[in-house]
């Protein structure tokens, strides 16, 4: 999609106006519809549409050795897809970048104890623990991709169950273990600080939240911040363009103060929805 | 409807998965009911003709069993008495999961009509099916499942009545509270109308013979302990094998944690704690202070069915007096069962105990088996099975209980009778032996059988070849025949013709299904159990003497030093023009006076058969010996008149030859045609370890026997002659018999080719082709070439190397089973010959043990043991020399394969186990021989001319 | 201990079907606004996502475009989650693309390519939970969505697969499951209506004497399937209509 001056100019004022091009303020994001436990065989799983930002999330569990450095944690690895359903530039291997980009924001953002303990994944200090795959899947883009994704990771975060570990045993280097088959004997991640993401967007002298696709291609700059029980646990910078280093203290405040918000609302929303029983994806 | 089943499996990598599965509920499903007027007219379902009958209830009923009973009161079911019964689906799939055997026999049932036993797929019925709750135990989950079901029936059938079978009290309780009528089998078979010899085959699993006594036996662990502790290399896991001499002593063979087998001793009550042979087992091994030696006494169950621990405890106690004199060395691994793993508990032969009270409703069963504890039974007809052979399975074995308990499964006949002893061989040996069903005879070609045209338009024409066949006398399953004529003045043609088997067992039908799975005939004294119905076995397959036969003829063209010049295969008709046996064919080729073109066809063969040997055995092949013996049986009486070794002529290696020749030829090609499930036969390589004993031997006679390759040890065979003792390599072949591996079926598809090779033969490839009437791999032999000549089209599992493997797999283990039946059948007829006899015979020393010596007596056939000492004692006349392998007493020295007279004579006072009694009578020895009997032992039975014998192909190793 | 039956005594299969039967099917058209034609379709547990993009202008080198026929560009991706054990990577494998080549051959032999020269369609498909069939319910559910897109079609291109079991019963749309289970599977994609197979695979071999039973069972199966598809499509068409006033103005008529 590619946007003419005029279109450009368009939205511009409309930013200016406080009055965008589909009647928000600039402060406000689209509708969020949000599903959890949507795929079936994956032990944690959401689905999130913003506007028409489609994502999908699934986590699946493997056992692992802890690392040398951590021997007392777990692990947890972060992986997007952009399906070329969404665009055919993301064809073979078109996505790879954005998708590399989102995953490693996601790493950074959750790689503060504070925000996402890991040491409840550790199995047998040394030995044995669990790792999380968080799979992403980007069906379809709308804009605001960041904000999308960490709402739905952390939505399928809260939805995993960790299967019940009923035993361990070491047996000379093989570490054994039993785990209960039933599914309704699982463990639940504690994920109430897990982190959101914000981006920013700077469109003409002013900041917006949640850009639409067309308003992505005519903001100067952009950030995101991952807000994490009112602190950052990171903040970069994406695309080209500059800011004044007031703007940046400007745009941290308001990602703080959405990104709190939007916290809250989400564990509100993921809270009262005990997992609905679902029939089926998108049906 | 669905619903989906979520569960959390681990995978190989050790991984856990999430896996979801897709369950379909459905509203098509038929209640079985004949006269249900909701479901849908279905022709399948019969109407009940039978009525239960049972004074517990004034009405007929469906009976509805859940898990348990099937698994426990399977013989019960069997009976006919019990009908109209509902199976479930949740109820017959974990019948399937805990004991496959039990499954099979559930599904044979079904399948008789009479019995109206209906399958209800209540998991799958849309009102039946229940969602597990979150936390329900699997075991609560299928009963209520079952007794979900029963209401369903109740309400969807108000007019049936419905009782459910259980013994499980609480569910009782449960289904009571649902008003569903319900049961304990126990109860329910009380009540039953003639119910008397169905108690009997009921099973006890409640432990209702609660004894005053004290346990005895202390508890076995759990399964999850077991599991733990064997994972923390605490516990061995193993095959229990009880001692054939001591019911106090047994062994566990294990594996040590890096692979190498190791056997671990176990004695006394606590330390067999209920293991039965055969049972995989847990064992604790016991500190190495505490280990050991394996007990030399010999000690016999005595007990009655109401003796207590007693007699146990004062033989343990025997039992441990020998421990502390036990050398350091010889002390053993040993260890004690805490646990049982499987119990591969079976259906055992035998009798009941004779002392005691006869009329007493327990009453104590002695397998024939020596290795099975005796087993007690609950019957109400114990004076009447006091004189049969009966079947008994074991139930359970509680704590308290000195003896396992069990129930009585059938009787089998009057203990003694040679028709009974037949069966317990077969049952013994688990060779299917029942008579043809009827879908198999319905498979046989209707008579009179005629030769159509297409017939002759398919086949090549042979029938005026002069073709003979050669087997023993009385033989009437021929399925060979042979022929030669010269084509020029250095060639011959030799045609080996195999009755065409194959097609007349068409692939797939109940005929071929049945042949499969009995896989040989089985030959027995005087019975042999046929693999394929008489009228293929004895007519129509069999290449009679002048009668028009289907064959599948292997013809060569051979140069006049035995050459091959080229072979072909194709199916024809021939006729015979006579068949021969050995005797007779030997008699033809010596008469010079005979010149017909049989006779002189048969010179040919000889010949040819001779260079072919030569070249076979100059190739490395062994020649072994095991004394295979014929019983003459008086055709009458079918006693036994008198045994012997059976004579070998000329013509028996010759007809070999070209068996051995055939086979080898058609292994090449269908090999060639199917290099992936081609059925072949290979015979391993032995250890080098396995010829230990034949090395020892022949060293302490001055042999060096060569052991690194097949044709090494056929030549130090050739070159180990005595002259003084000819018999020395007759023995000494004996002995390397007995250091072979089994040769075994095999798709060629599973080894590597160098693996193919046949040891015994020393040929690289070879298969069975000769004897499809009784030997089943030879029809998929036939099957294989034919679809090679292009006479026959393939079919699915024949080229499916996984099935040819699982065939194999049965047909080794068939014939395995068959050859000891075989030879349990002649030593039964042996013993039976010798009953009351006492005889000085020949025999030679096979060897020398430190208490005994080994004897072989060849004119009978017979290896028994000569005591020189009472176990475990050393012998007042006889001085072991451990080093030499020798018995000396004053001057005179026992070595092995010395010539010796012994007294031979039977003891009788075991009715299950009768054995010979060896004395020595020559040497003498003052205070141990017996002076030599006035009556020198002598021939008996020179007329054989009516005997009838039935005799099995001398077999050999391939 | 014991091997499952894929086919009990009474004629059901493990999850409870009988053995002519399909599982259940489900589809939308029309899930996504960006592409030009998109659908979803689950096929028992297997569920597939499709988008079409175009007829558009060739993408990349012009050098691939046809001057008499568009060119149709397949890409088969599954998610790394969508298989009981987590995938590498979503596509690229050997498999991936030869499923697309696959996907391709199918199509072509159903989408009028005549008509747009010069022009290629796009089609994606992403597979979200794969239990068996992967391959024949991308077939089918990229039929839809090039329906959805507009494209004009030969008549519906179905796929299915069968198997045989017990060696003897053929038995259609084989699941996850049943395929671990064992036995040979049939994949076949047809136009149903004209009864012409496009495509057809064998994962393993069996006997010839099977074949014509199975894939007959097979062929009657992409027949079920387009009834279902070509219901799905109607009530879509339908609904599409009434939302746009079309039912009205039938009604004036």
């Amino acid at each position: 999609m590619n946007l003419c001056e005029a279109e450009k100019t368009f939205i511009l004022h409309g930013v200016e106006e406080n009055f965008r091009v589909d009647g928000r303020e600039r402060s406000q994001y689209r509708p969020m519809e949000l599903e959890t436990n949507v795929v079936a065989h994956a032990f944690g799983s959401s689905r999130l549409r913003l506007a028409n930002t489609d994502v999908l999330v699934a986590v699946k569990i493997e056992t692992d050795v802890p690392s040398v450095d951590q021997p007392d944690e777990g692990k947890i690895e972060f992986f997007v897809d952009c399906s070329a359903n969404a665009t055919p530039d993301f064809e073979g291997r078109g996505g790879e970048e954005l998708a590399t980009e989102i995953a490693n924001s996601l790493t950074s953002a959750y790689r503060s104890t504070k925000a996402f303990n890991l040491s409840k994944l550790c199995i047998l200090k040394g030995r044995k623990c669990w790792k999380l795959y968080v799979d992403i899947l980007l069906l379809e883009c709308g804009g605001n991709l960041y904000d999308a994704v960490s709402l739905a990771v952390k939505a399928a975060l809260w939805n995993t169950d960790i299967p019940r570990v009923l035993a361990v045993n070491l047996d000379g280097n093989n570490v054994e273990m039993e785990v209960s088959d039933n599914i309704h004997e699982c463990v639940k991640l504690d994920i109430v600080p897990a982190p959101v993401m914000v981006t920013i967007s700077k469109i003409g002298e002013q900041c917006v939240v949640d850009p639409s696709a067309a308003e992505e291609q005519c903001a100067t700059a952009s950030m995101v911040v991952a807000v994490s029980q009112d602190r950052f646990t990171t903040v970069l910078q994406s695309g080209s363009g500059s800011l004044h280093p007031s703007t940046l203290r400007e745009s941290l405040k308001l990602g703080l103060e959405i990104g709190s918000k939007l916290d809250q609302a989400l564990i509100e929303v993921l809270k009262q929805k005990p997992a609905k029983k679902q029939i089926g994806f998108l049906m | 409807m669905l619903t989906t089943k979520i569960f959390i499996r681990k995978n190989r990598a050790g991984n856990f998965l999430k896996n979801i599965r897709e369950h379909y509920l459905r509203d098509d499903i038929h209640c079985g009911i004949s006269n249900c007027h909701d479901c849908p007219p279905n022709s399948n379902i019969s109407p009940a003709t039978h009525e239960n009958k049972c004074s517990l209830y004034n009405f007929n009923h469906y009976l509805v069993l859940d898990t348990n009973v099937i698994l426990h009161q399977m013989d019960l079911l069997e009976e006919d008495a019990m009908c109209n019964v509902i199976i479930l689906n949740t109820v017959l799939e974990e019948v399937k999961h805990r004991n496959l055997p039990i499954y099979k026999r559930l599904n044979n049932i079904m399948e008789n009509t009479d019995r109206n036993f209906y399958l209800f797929p209540n998991n799958f019925h849309i009102e039946c099916y229940i969602a597990q709750d979150k936390l329900e135990v699997i075991n609560d989950y299928n009963d209520r499942c079952i007794r979900r079901a029963c209401t369903w029936y109740m309400q969807h059938v108000p007019d049936a009545k419905f009782v459910l079978l259980t013994d499980d009290v609480a569910n009782r309780q449960l289904a009571a509270e649902e008003n569903i009528y319900c049961c304990s089998v126990e109860n329910y078979v009380a009540h039953l109308e003639n119910c008397g010899s169905l108690q009997d085959k009921l099973a006890h699993h409640d432990g209702h013979s609660i004894s005053k006594s004290d346990d005895i036996f202390p508890p076995h662990l759990t399964t999850l302990e077991i599991h733990k502790g064997i994972k923390e290399n605490k516990l061995y896991q193993g095959v229990y094998h009880a001692s054939r001499d001591n019911f106090l002593e047994g062994y566990v063979v294990v594996e040590e944690s890096d692979g190498t087998p190791m056997q671990i001793i176990v004695q006394g009550r606590v330390g067999q704690n209920r293991a039965v042979q055969g049972d995989v087992v847990a064992v604790e091994l016991f500190n190495v202070k505490e280990w050991t030696a394996p007990s030399d006494l010999v000690f016999e169950d005595e007990g009655l069915v109401e003796s207590g621990v007693d007699e146990v405890l004062r033989k343990e106690a025997e039992l441990n007096v020998g421990k502390g004199k036990k050398e350091a060395e010889d002390r053993k691994p040993t260890g004690r069962v805490v646990g049982v793993i499987r119990r591969k508990w079976r259906q055992y032969c035998g009798i009941l105990q004779q002392d005691g009270d006869a009329s007493g409703l327990y009453q104590l069963f002695v397998p024939a088996e020596k290795r099975v504890p005796k087993i007690r039974i609950q019957t109400r007809q114990g004076v009447f099975l006091r004189t049969q052979k009966i079947v008994v399975t074991i139930d359970l074995w509680p704590r308290h209980s000195r003896y396992p308990e069990g129930h009585f499964v059938r009787a089998l006949g009057a203990i003694g009778d040679q028709a009974t002893e037949n069966e317990v061989v077969l049952l013994e040996h688990e060779v299917p032996h029942n008579q043809f069903s009827e879908q198999v005879l319905k498979c046989l070609p209707k008579l009179p059988w005629i030769i159509t045209d297409a017939d002759v338009e398919a086949r090549v024409d042979l029938r005026d070849i002069d073709i003979c066949s050669v087997d023993p006398p009385g033989c009437t399953d021929i399925d060979d025949a042979l022929h030669c004529r010269p084509l020029t003045k250095d060639t011959f043609e030799v045609g080996v013709h195999i009755a065409d088997v194959s097609h007349f067992i068409r692939p797939g039908t109940a005929l071929d299904v049945e042949a499969a799975n009995r896989a040989t005939t089985v030959y027995l004294v005087n019975k042999r159990i046929d693999m394929v119905p008489e009228l293929l076995s004895s007519n129509l397959c069999s290449l009679r003497g002048g009668e028009e036969r289907f064959a599948f003829s292997c013809i060569w063209e051979i140069d006049k030093n035995a050459k091959i010049l080229n072979v072909r295969c194709h199916k024809s008709i021939i006729r015979s023009r006579k068949a021969m046996t050995y005797e007779e064919a030997q008699i033809t080729i010596d008469d010079k006076t005979k010149n017909d073109s049989i006779a002189i066809s048969l010179r040919n063969l000889n010949m040819l058969a001779k260079i072919l040997k030569r070249k076979r055995l100059e190739n490395g092949a062994l020649v072994l010996a095991s004394p295979e013996v014929k019983i003459h049986m008086d055709s009458e009486t079918m006693e036994p008149l008198d045994v012997e070794v059976k004579k070998l002529f000329e013509t028996n290696s010759m007809v070999e030859e070209f068996m051995l020749l055939a086979n080898i030829s058609v292994a090449e090609i269908i090999l060639e045609a199917f290099p992936d499930c081609a059925m072949l036969r290979r015979h391993p390589e032995p250890p080098v370890s396995n010829f230990d004993p034949l090395i020892k031997v022949g060293k302490n006679l001055g042999f060096d026997i060569k052991v690194d390759t097949g044709k090494h040890l056929a030549e130090s065979l050739d070159e180990a002659v005595n002259a003084n003792n000819p018999y020395i390599n007759t023995m000494l072949r004996i002995l390397a018999t007995r250091c072979m591996m089994q040769a075994v079926y095999f798709p060629s598809g599973i080894y590597e080719k160098s693996n193919f090779f046949h040891y015994g033969l020393a040929v690289p490839l070879y298969t069975h082709f000769t004897s499809p009437i009784r030997r089943y791999a030879d029809i998929i032999v036939h099957r294989l070439l034919a679809v090679t000549v292009g006479s026959d089209a393939t079919y699915p599992d024949l080229l499916d190397k996984q099935k040819s493997k699982l065939l194999c797999n049965n047909l080794n283990y068939r014939n395995r089973m068959a050859q000891y039946a075989g030879r349990a059948s002649v030593a039964f007829n042996t013993h039976l010959f010798f009953r009351n006899k006492v005889q000085d015979e020949e025999g030679y020393i096979l060897c020398i043990r430190k208490n005994a010596v080994q004897i072989l007596i060849p004119r009978y056939g017979l290896e028994c043991t000569l005591y020189l000492a009472e176990k475990g004692q050393s012998s007042a006349y006889f001085q072991y020399d451990v080093e030499e392998q020798t018995q000396k007493c004053g001057d005179i020295t026992l070595h092995a394969f010395d010539p010796v007279t012994v007294r031979l004579s039977l003891d009788s006072s075991n009715v299950q186990h009768e054995k010979f009694v060896l004395k020595l009578v020559h040497p003498y020895i003052e205070g141990f021989s017996l002076p030599p009997l006035n009556v020198p032992s002598k021939r008996k039975g020179d007329s054989k001319n009516k005997n009838k014998s039935h005799e099995k192909r001398k077999k050999q190793l391939h | 201990m014991s091997r499952k039956e894929l086919l009990s005594k009474i004629g059901l299969r493990q999850d409870g079907r009988r053995a002519e039967e399909l599982r259940r099917i489900r589809c939308k058209l029309g899930v996504f606004t960006q592409p030009d034609g998109s659908a979803y379709l689950e096929q028992g547990l297997t569920k597939v996502l499709a988008a079409v993009y175009g007829p558009h202008q060739v993408r990349g080198g012009r050098s691939k475009a046809q001057h008499d026929a568009a060119i149709i560009n397949c890409q088969f991706s599954m998610a790394v989650f969508s298989t009981g054990e987590r995938k590498k990577r979503p596509r690229g494998d050997r498999k991936s693309t030869e499923i697309s080549i696959h996907l391709h051959q199918a199509l072509l032999a159903a989408v009028k390519v005549e008509l747009y020269p010069w022009s290629q369609i796009d089609v994606y498909v992403e597979v979200l939970h794969a239990d068996g069939g992967v391959f024949p319910a991308c077939v089918n559910a990229a039929t839809l969505a090039l329906i959805d897109a507009g494209i004009p079609l030969k008549e519906y291109v179905c796929a299915c697969t069968a198997s045989l079991a017990n060696n003897n019963v053929a038995m259609v749309d084989i699941s996850n499951q049943e395929e671990t289970l064992g036995g040979p599977v049939l994949t076949v994609v047809a136009l149903p209506m004209s009864a012409k197979i496009v495509h057809m695979e064998m994962s393993q071999r069996f006997h010839l004497d099977h074949l014509p039973k199975v894939l007959n069972l097979a062929l009657q199966g992409c027949k079920d399937i387009k009834a279902i598809l070509d219901d799905v499509v109607r009530q879509h068409v339908k609904d599409i209509g009434s939302s746009t006033g079309w039912s009205q103005t039938n009604r004036k008529q």
